[in-house]
């Protein structure tokens, strides 16, 4: 583990503090460093991307869904073009499947008062060309509008009672987790420090002006602070005086799929239009998209939670979700149903990003309100909120001696059988499959533990190599990878964790709780 | 990469039903079988066995996982079958190449005359069966936490709930009470137990562990390990009744919610899957749909007892090399479909080819029957009848027939169970 992630070992200055390790903190962390080495990373949990970055759908929106003339739309459409180059040497793939707009019989019910030629041709013309209107509008290129049987064509599962469709070929995959790790280590490669189980407790503030971060495990002297605490931004805002806004979480729950058996259900993100009165939640309304991987995904839902933790799934959540889709794509195959999970999105009140100076404290930049297409605007946040920086202080010369390339472990699934044989025999480790499901050898679990930004945890792992993310869900491979995460990290088997304190997963050893007087 | 073997069978996993099946095929006659396993040691999941119940119509003694498993390993190394273990099959063809890896060969090929699949199979997970709640550390199947305890001695938990009353489940729920945990309830969704009699005795009531049927977890509590969960009694839909939902602290939800064959090679290849198994459609033989690629035990059908994936073994093994000695001489003849006729879910095999030799069936009833008769008819005559005081879901009903006897035909095979006054 690298000196700077051990406890106690927090510098005593630096000249940007990135509060937050999700994607948002790491592309503004990874952005700066390519004009100053001086820049920190406070994450509370054990590893990056832990928050609502793990648990998104994984799009890189185009814009078409955001209302003209917000931040957001702005941003998005930005974002999406900036892509290509924004992951370019950073070893995580972008695919651009593009998405699928189905305009369904349902779209506008037939009691709607109007003739059949009249519904038919709003279903079938007007709308189409009206959606492909607007997101020319909103400067998003390559919209085009499908007939009946193109939408067949390209997507042939889809529901009989689509009419006509639009298809937006800029949508793109990508794994958000994967992205905001290797921004983190691109950040670290290029001399910023990340530091896990970090918690910032309050903000030093002195003459209006943002002094030191103040955490559990120290101070840190800046005069520099970025605010990308997700759903704690207004918490982190309000600790520096520095808020003014509030974050409602709200929950949104997505399905996950075998990708054996769903692999080629949809080839693009597939999304059916409905009017703004038919959705029934504030959720854009999600859609049927495979994963960066290859695993189908439907959902999410959108419900406004009370707890900022709140990352459960409710039967009524898992029930909606399957109910929404089963119109959409009617044969869909429930049982391969791998994972449920939830993510918490970070909404203010005005449903807009917040991204700015505070004009309360200077050298306090809030980049709040960060939910869907976050991801998507996450380059075009960074060269924003970096623009604030250049304008507080942040050096503006680009360094010379910045690195474009964070390399990228080898991925024994993807490689040719040539390509397995040098490395396995370079080092048997490489032929040792530890996770079936996934084909996930042990060298590749060293190497996520031995990572830039190391991997000490169950989940940490996993999201580095997929351990435990196939059908089996870890069943026949988590105490081999738990095995290997104690010999590798110097710990006992029962301080291994899925994801950091408190949730060890082996609670003692055999025999260990008899005794005790017990008979 | 060294040139590409092509021993006269090829084994893929090394359980009771990958052992049994080298073993047989070897004894036929085959010089050059080859036996690949994925874990470091022989012998699947027995190894974690180590309770008793195992080998009593194979051995007629009651032995354990263990040994079991050694009994087999002892002559498959006395066989001189070749063993590949830490082998891991990346891909299997319907021309049955096969390509392995493993850390001392690298990645290798194979093109055997046969292959005999036996992967048996995995548990179903809490997303399988749609258990809402979050997902902190301490959920987990219990074949895994059997493997904890047993083989790696670690304990998963130290106050479990248990939901699910298969074998696995019950055996847990003793195993973990044996090794000081606490185990504060099994949990049934269906209105009787889903595991072997003996089993519901031997692993609840010898040690006071409630039994609760008609019952589900209906949320996971705890956002870093389980805290809790919520349980409630299901209506006859099995829908949980909301009314009746309590909150049980644990820290650890055990889950036993069935097995689910590992045909993941098997669709690969192509061979044909039986939707009420999960598992390959097999002939008398065990042949698959796919020429020379034949398959036993769990990978087949899950089956309860391990003697029975021996025999399934033993003859797709035989079968294998029956076809590799013969080597093309024969053609395939035509099948005859076996139904499962009334009260039965689902028939292994479910082809008879060559009616004039012995078939066992293996079948489970549908639901639970008192003074039963299990019947097999071939075009309406009655070839096998037995009574049985009782037949339930979870206790497989082997019936031995022999088609060729039939008067006729055959053109029909059905298995079926009868109420006994049905009859006359």
């Amino acid at each position: 583990m690298p000196a700077y992630m051990k406890p106690g070992e927090l510098p005593s200055r630096a000249g940007l503090v990135v509060v937050g390790g999700g994607v948002i903190g790491c592309s503004i962390a990874r952005e700066a460093t390519r004009f100053t080495s001086d820049v920190v990373v406070l994450e509370k949990e054990a590893d990056v991307a832990c928050g609502t970055s793990k648990a998104n759908n994984a799009e890189v929106h185009s814009g078409i869904g955001e209302d003209a003339g917000t931040l957001k739309q702005k941003l998005n459409v930005r974002g999406n073009r900036m892509y290509d180059d924004f992951v370019r040497g950073l070893g995580v793939e972008l695919k651009r499947q593009g998405l699928l707009i189905v305009v369904t019989q349902r779209a506008i019910p037939r009691d709607g008062g109007m003739s059949e030629d009249e519904r038919m041709e709003l279903l079938t013309r007007k709308i189409p060309e009206g959606i492909v209107a607007y997101g020319k509008n909103a400067g998003i290129e390559g919209l085009r509008t499908l007939s009946r049987e193109e939408v067949f064509r390209m997507e042939p599962n889809v529901t009989r009672e689509a009419v006509a469709g639009v298809f937006d070929p800029t949508y793109g995959l990508i794994s958000p987790y994967k992205l905001t790790i290797a921004l983190a280590e691109h950040a670290v490669i290029n001399g910023a420090r990340v530091f896990l189980n970090t918690t910032v407790t309050g903000f030093r503030v002195e003459d209006g002006a943002v002094r030191a971060v103040i955490t559990d495990r120290g101070e840190i002297e800046t005069s520099l602070v970025v605010n990308a605490a997700g759903v704690f931004a207004d918490e982190v805002a309000d600790m520096a005086g520095a808020g003014g806004f509030v974050i409602h979480p709200r929950k949104g729950a997505t399905l996950l799929f075998d990708r054996q058996v769903t692999a080629e259900y949809v080839r693009s993100s597939v999304a059916e239009f409905r009017l703004p009165g038919q959705r029934t939640t504030q959720s854009k309304g999600g859609g049927a998209m495979p994963t960066a991987e290859g695993n189908l995904q439907l959902g999410p839902t959108a419900i406004e939670v009370e707890d900022k933790y709140d990352t459960s799934i409710s039967a009524e959540e898992i029930e909606e979700i399957f109910e929404r889709f089963h119109y959409l794509l009617p044969d869909f195959p429930r049982d391969a149903l791998i994972s449920a999970f939830s993510g918490v999105r970070a909404p203010t009140l005005e449903e807009d990003f917040v991204i700015g100076a505070s004009e309360a404290v200077r050298g306090f930049v809030n980049v709040a309100g960060i939910q869907s297409p976050g991801l998507a605007s996450a380059p075009a946040i960074a060269e924003m909120v970096l623009g604030i920086l250049h304008d507080l202080g942040l050096p503006r010369e680009p360094r010379p001696d910045f690195d474009p390339v964070r390399p990228a472990p080898p991925k024994f699934s993807e490689l040719s059988n040539a390509e397995r044989n040098r490395l396995i025999r370079e080092d048997p480790r490489w032929g040792n499959v530890i996770c079936r499901c996934e084909t996930v050898t042990e060298m590749e679990v060293v190497n996520a533990i031995h990572s830039i930004i190391p991997a000490t945890n169950m989940d940490a792992v996993k999201r580095r190599t997929r351990t435990g993310m196939g059908r089996c869900q870890g069943g026949f491979c988590h105490n081999r990878v738990a095995a290997i995460l104690a010999r590798e990290l110097g710990i006992p088997v029962t301080a291994v964790t899925k994801d950091g304190e408190g949730s060890p997963v082996f609670l003692g050893a055999a025999k260990e709780f008899l005794g005790g007087g017990q008979a | 990469m060294s040139a590409v073997r092509r021993p006269q069978c090829v084994v893929i996993g090394a359980g009771p039903a990958g052992l049994g099946a080298a073993l047989a095929a070897r004894e036929a006659g085959l010089s050059d079988v080859m036996l690949l396993e994925r874990d470091f040691e022989l012998g699947g999941i027995l190894p974690q066995c180590i309770h008793d119940g195992f080998g009593s119509i194979v051995f007629e003694q009651v032995l354990t996982g263990p040994q079991y498993a050694q009994r087999f390993i002892d002559r498959v190394e006395r066989a001189g079958i070749e063993v590949k273990l830490n082998t891991m099959v990346l891909e299997m063809r319907g021309d049955r190449r096969i390509t392995a890896v493993n850390p001392a060969d690298g990645v290798f090929e194979l093109e055997p005359s046969s292959i005999v699949l036996a992967m048996g199979c995995r548990e179903r997970t809490r997303h399988q069966v749609m258990i809402p709640g979050y997902r902190p550390a301490g959920v987990i199947c219990a074949g895994a936490a059997q493997r904890d305890i047993n083989i790696e001695g670690l304990m998963p938990g130290r106050r479990a709930v248990i939901l699910g009353s298969g074998d696995i489940g019950l055996i847990m729920a003793r195993r973990l009470t044996l090794e000081g945990a606490e185990v504060e309830g099994v949990y049934e969704i269906m209105d009787h137990p889903g595991g072997l009699t003996r089993n519901v005795v031997q692993c609840l009531h010898d040690y006071d562990i409630p039994l609760h049927l008609s019952h589900t977890v209906t949320f996971i509590h705890g956002r870093k390990r389980v805290e809790a969960v919520t349980v409630a009694r299901v209506g006859e839909d099995l829908k949980p009744l909301r009314d009746t939902e309590r909150r049980v602290p644990c820290d650890t939800l055990v889950l036993s919610v069935g097995l689910i064959p590992e045909n993941e090679l098997s669709k690969q290849a192509g061979v044909q899957l039986d939707p009420l198994t999960g598992g390959p459609v097999v002939d008398e033989t065990m042949h698959t749909s796919v020429e020379g690629i034949f398959a036993c035990g769990n990978v087949v059908c899950v089956f309860d007892l391990v003697d029975w994936v021996t025999q399934t073994a033993e003859t797709a093994g035989r079968g294998a090399a029956e076809y590799v000695l013969e080597a093309g001489r024969r053609k395939r003849g035509p099948a005859v479909r076996v139904t499962a006729g009334r009260n039965v879910k689902f028939v292994v095999p479910q082809l008879v080819r060559r009616p004039e030799r012995g078939v066992d069936f293996f079948f489970r009833v549908e639901h639970p029957e008192r003074a039963a008769r299990t019947r097999v008819l071939v075009d309406g005559e009655e070839l096998y009848s037995r009574k049985a005081k009782m037949v339930r879901p979870p206790e497989m009903i082997k019936a031995g027939a022999d088609p060729g006897k039939a008067a006729r035909g055959p053109e029909n095979v059905t298995v079926e169970v009868v109420a006994e006054e049905e009859e006359a």
